[in-house]
């Protein structure tokens, strides 16, 4: 256990790290028990900070949220009727176009674009319109969180928004995959269960994809598979971002 | 007392006779409307009280408020009340959305003029508690704190802000904030009786 990033854990209860440090946090606590119970216990104490600043709410809002659940769908636990979820995510599409690059690139603050990358996406636009549009919708979201981790010399980028209950992820600059092997990405509730959301072709290193349904997944993973995919990670995850 | 369990049961219960809020939750997750009133009942004041210290703006607080409450109804299912109360995770939820509500509104640059010039009067922060009992046990603690550990966490907590904008707010090293808001919480635990499982 790395002292360093234990230390954060004050900081993460308090909702006081930026998206990057959260998400290696959070990777972090999942491995280690016992900085699971300080964080819980920080958690728990912290939420206590919210007994000073109590006030009634204007009584419209009430009014408001009531109605409002009565049309919100829940999200359910089981995660059983994943398979039939897998045929309606799409394949993993190289870059959509340039506007969408940007609209991350803006969230994210890291990502660079080059001429000559900006000139390629276009030229694959055209039969990505569809997608495109789906991930317009979620990028342009008034609750879209976006949050980005370096992995391996690259980085992925996950842009959540729980209104749509969708994400787009993009991935760039990873390294080649092996001869025979594509990167993978999955939708997972734990360590256990992942659901492939998309394969990557072979010598791919910088895509992106449209997760249209999250359900009660908590995080997304990529792994490096046999060309072609795998029905579940072979493989440990190069990289797990949470979800909100 | 109408015991609490299956909605059935409970249908003739009169708001808040019972039910405690793991209980209600549990209720919710099942898609029970008449619980989720109850629990709404119990957190909005607290809610809305984190949206409104941490977004300020009443408009922008009540929108913050309405989408938390609601995702607490869609989410429900994922609450697992071995890693904490509901309480816990209600107002986890409130003050994350609250924070990324205050994060997404301003540009980086724009955060970073407002960390430097902000005066967040984490004072007055300490001073507005109300008379409530559980509040006054808060502050009680929150005096029992080192001044650094207590403005640390309040600006965090209250104000929204990055341990790095703490930091810089307080003039103090990142590693020091790091640590204070880490053992400032603890001592805040162990004052409060917090514990969990």
């Amino acid at each position: 256990m790395s002292v360093d990033i234990h230390a954060l854990s004050g900081a993460y209860a308090l909702n006081a790290l930026d998206d990057v440090e959260r998400a290696a946090f959070a990777r972090h606590v999942r491995d280690c028990t016992a900085c699971a119970t300080e964080v819980a216990e920080l958690r728990e104490t912290a939420a206590r900070l919210a007994d000073t600043v109590a006030q009634a709410p204007p009584p419209r809002l009430r009014e408001r949220v009531l109605a409002e659940i009565t049309r919100t769908r829940q999200t359910r636990r089981s995660g059983t009727d994943d398979t039939s979820s897998v045929r309606r995510w799409r394949r993993w599409a190289a870059l959509a176009s340039a506007a969408v690059v940007v609209a991350v690139a803006a969230a994210t603050a890291s990502w660079v674009v080059s001429d000559q990358r900006v000139r390629e996406e276009r030229a694959r636009a055209d039969r990505l319109a569809a997608d495109q549009a789906e991930m317009n919708d979620v990028l342009t979201a008034a609750d879209l969180m976006v949050r980005t981790v370096p992995v391996a010399g690259g980085r992925v980028t996950l842009a959540e928004s729980r209104s749509r209950e969708a994400a787009v992820v993009v991935m760039s600059d990873l390294p080649v995959p092996p001869d025979g092997r594509v990167y993978q990405l999955w939708l997972m509730r734990g360590q256990a269960e992942a659901v492939s959301a998309a394969v990557m072709e072979p010598g791919q290193r910088a895509g992106m994809a449209l997760v249209p349904e999250l359900g009660d997944a908590d995080q997304v993973g990529v792994t490096v598979e046999p060309a072609g995919g795998s029905t579940g990670p072979t493989s440990p995850a190069l990289v797990t971002i949470p979800l909100a | 007392m109408i015991p609490s369990g299956e909605p059935a049961e409970r249908a003739g219960a009169a708001p808040g006779g019972g039910a405690g809020p793991e209980d209600l939750l549990a209720l919710v997750a099942r898609g029970d409307e008449r619980a989720f009133g109850e629990l709404y009942d119990l957190f909005a004041p607290k809610v809305y009280g984190i949206a409104r210290r941490v977004v300020r703006d009443p408009a922008q607080a009540e929108e913050v408020a309405q989408e938390v409450l609601v995702e607490v109804w869609r989410t429900a299912g994922r609450f697992d009340a071995g890693k904490g109360s509901a309480s816990a995770w209600v107002l986890t939820i409130a003050h994350r959305r609250a924070v990324d509500r205050v994060r997404a509104a301003q540009a980086s640059a724009d955060r970073e003029r407002r960390a430097a010039t902000s005066d967040t009067p984490y004072d007055e922060v300490v001073e507005a508690a109300t008379a409530r009992l559980e509040s006054q046990q808060v502050r009680r603690c929150l005096k029992g704190l080192t001044e650094l550990q207590r403005e640390a966490i309040t600006l965090a907590y209250y104000g929204g802000h990055t341990y790095r904008e703490v930091a810089e707010l307080l003039g103090s090293a990142l590693p020091t904030i790091k640590t204070r808001m880490r053992d400032g919480l603890i001592r805040l635990r162990d004052c409060l009786g917090v514990t969990v499982g």
